[in-house]
């Protein structure tokens, strides 16, 4: 649509309260932060800093939340549960984030089953991204086929210069919340900002290449290098720093899995939650049954090690055609084993 | 299959416990009767609620010739399905469904079918036994070969004769564990039931289903007898929660068992860790 250019100026007014949205602000510092009070300067800081710990997940499949009412309640029948929501602005969602959205839409949106609470947030999410101008120390997107920038699938998208945003409005929705590009004070952008954007990114894509230079695999695509399965000695290496105290999933902007959980609200009145789960944890896939049978199919903790990692990089190509790790970093900052996924596919793919 | 309304997917719809059916000391059916009737597959599975404890995954026992009513054999074995055996005719619960992709009955013209379940696995056996019941013609044969603990625990046991009268194309062998006295028919687990098969082995689909082992030792078997693998269906029953594909537990590499499945070609998976 069109690119603009905005002083701090302009971008505090960009950020001006409007009834109907909802800014949320994406940091390093501060993880998610709501907007209540326009804070330009807040706001180009955490633009031009690291992507923030708080992924993406959270605003499209919190970590809980109501799915289902039933019981004696409106005669026995059972309901659906509308989850009101007014349009949440993401300021600051990185290009790996909508590398992870994508896949979460084609878990949880395109198939033929979609879960419907996921489809209303999304309609009613707008999502500005922003250049990476710098990185963590973590962030590898490079390696797993990712740039540092976004080139689709926002509604705007931002780069931080030092003299204010550059902003590039592709949607009608952008635009809708963009506003009146006079009315806030922004002009179009120069052949120069343009310039500056590209260096900046340029910039960063060669910090990604220095500080994974030890990582010389490449898992691109629909059809990365295979990796070996649970047997292998080195997924036992990995698994004995493995505490299972879920943080990677949890922080994983792409793991998705939950379980649903029934609970009593009154007399004859009940309620279905949906909770995240992990994969790793060794209740995750325990079934009922007696002493004398075998109630997970992967009661060793290498198994669901191997599993998750063999999901990302074997399996998701396969179901989704696209790799189900971002490479945000994330995972690598969470673990309290200090396990890196860079190093557990390095020394696994060969 | 056509998709579930997007705002139905986790919501239970209320249908009523209509008869509970003893059938062993550990097994129950209860008979359930949803508002509207449900049309399923032969092999396709749902999921019944205990109003505020949960829901766990069944494949129906019944004819899927009689979508209005369900049976829903269910082995006492867990917090849910304690519950499911304490529920009374008359009681409200809740079913969503169904999923997965069923037996692929229309692919068995002219072929002999094998039919092997162990334990509570004759249960979803049923469902396709009672489908092909329905009309014998295209297929060759039904051999069905089952075996439960101990005599007590011989699911169906009044019924088996119904299912071999009706034709000379079904036969029917059924084992128990440990010889018991008054017990004179066979000995041992299931897959004794499987040496020197009398069966066309190049034209013949096996469908198995009971607890992993005993799916491990009978895939192991009907190899050895000469089956290839994507002659065999395995009946992968494990933890499922949305019944979709969605929540991600059930993987067996790159299938979701809920969605793919329950009742997985042997061929797709075998090179995958964890199958059993």
């Amino acid at each position: 649509m069109a690119t603009y250019h905005l002083s701090e100026a302009a971008v505090e007014k960009l950020l001006r309260p409007r009834e109907g949205f909802a800014p949320v602000l994406l940091s390093a510092s501060a993880g998610a932060v709501w907007l209540d009070e326009p804070d330009a300067k807040a706001c180009l800081a955490a633009l031009s800093g690291p992507r923030s710990p708080a992924n993406l997940k959270g605003f499209f499949l919190p970590a809980a939340e109501s799915v289902a009412r039933y019981g004696a309640e409106g005669g026995g029948a059972a309901t659906a549960v509308e989850t009101a929501v007014a349009t949440t602005v993401l300021l600051g969602v990185r290009a790996c984030e909508l590398r992870a959205k994508g896949y979460l839409d084609a878990v949880l949106a395109d198939g033929p089953f979609a879960d419907p609470t996921y489809r209303r947030r999304c309609r009613s999410t707008l999502l500005v991204s922003c250049d990476c101008v710098a990185c963590a120390d973590s962030c590898c997107c490079t390696l797993v086929g990712g740039q540092p920038f976004a080139t689709g699938g926002y509604d705007l998208n931002v780069t931080a210069l030092d003299d204010g945003l550059l902003v590039d409005v592709a949607s009608e929705a952008g635009e809708k919340w963009f506003g009146e590009p006079k009315a806030i004070g922004a002009e179009p952008a120069l052949p120069e900002h343009a310039a500056r954007r590209d260096k900046q990114r340029e910039a960063t894509g060669k910090r990604l290449a220095e500080q994974n230079a030890a990582f010389t695999f490449r898992a691109v695509g629909a059809k990365p290098a295979p990796l070996p399965d649970d047997a292998d000695a080195a997924w036992q290496r990995f698994a004995a720093d493995c505490v299972e105290c879920g943080a990677c999933t949890n922080i994983c902007p792409t793991c998705h899995c939950f379980y649903l959980y029934d609970q009593v609200l009154g007399a004859e009145r009940f309620e279905r939650l949906r909770n995240w789960d992990s994969c790793l944890l060794g209740s995750y896939h325990r079934m009922a049954g007696g002493a004398h049978m075998k109630l997970t199919p992967r009661p060793q903790l290498r198994s669901r090690l191997a599993n998750r990692v063999l999901h990302k990089f074997t399996y998701s190509p396969q179901q989704y055609g696209r790799l189900g790790c971002v490479g945000c970093g994330r995972c690598i900052d969470a673990c309290l084993g200090a396990i890196d996924i860079r190093q557990v596919v390095q020394e696994l793919e060969r | 299959m056509s998709a579930a309304k997007p705002a139905d997917s986790y919501v239970p719809q209320p249908v009523k416990l209509v008869e509970v059916i003893d059938e062993t000391p550990t097994i129950k059916t209860l008979v359930v009767q949803p508002a509207r009737p449900m049309p399923f597959l032969a092999g396709q599975f749902v999921q019944l609620t205990v109003p505020g404890v949960g829901e766990a995954p069944f494949t129906p026992s019944s004819s899927p010739g009689r979508p209005e009513k369900l049976d829903v054999t269910i082995l006492k074995t867990g917090a849910v399905t304690d519950r499911m055996h304490e529920a009374q005719a008359g009681a409200t619960l809740g079913l969503r469904g169904p999923f997965g992709k069923g037996y692929p009955v229309d692919k068995l013209a002219g072929k002999e079918v094998l039919v092997v379940g162990g334990g509570v696995g004759l249960a979803p056996l049923r469902a396709l036994i009672l489908a092909l019941l329905e009309d014998l013609s295209p297929i060759k044969r039904l051999s069905i070969r089952y075996g439960a603990r101990c005599v007590a625990e011989l699911l169906y046991r009044g019924q088996y004769d119904t299912w071999t009268k009706r034709d000379g194309k079904v036969d029917f062998t059924c084992t128990i564990d440990n010889p018991e006295s008054g017990w004179d028919g066979r000995t041992g687990v299931v897959t004794t039931l499987l040496k020197g098969l009398d069966i066309d082995k190049g034209n013949c689909v096996a469908f198995v289903c009971g607890p992993s082992i005993m799916l491990k030792f009978t895939t192991l078997a009907l190899e050895e007898e000469g089956l290839r693998p994507e002659q065999i269906y395995l009946s992968m029953n494990r933890r499922m929660s949305c019944g979709m594909g969605l929540c991600g537990r059930c993987n067996i590499g790159p299938y979701y068992l809920c969605k793919d499945g329950p009742d997985m070609n042997y061929a797709k998976i075998k090179d995958y860790p964890n199958v059993f």
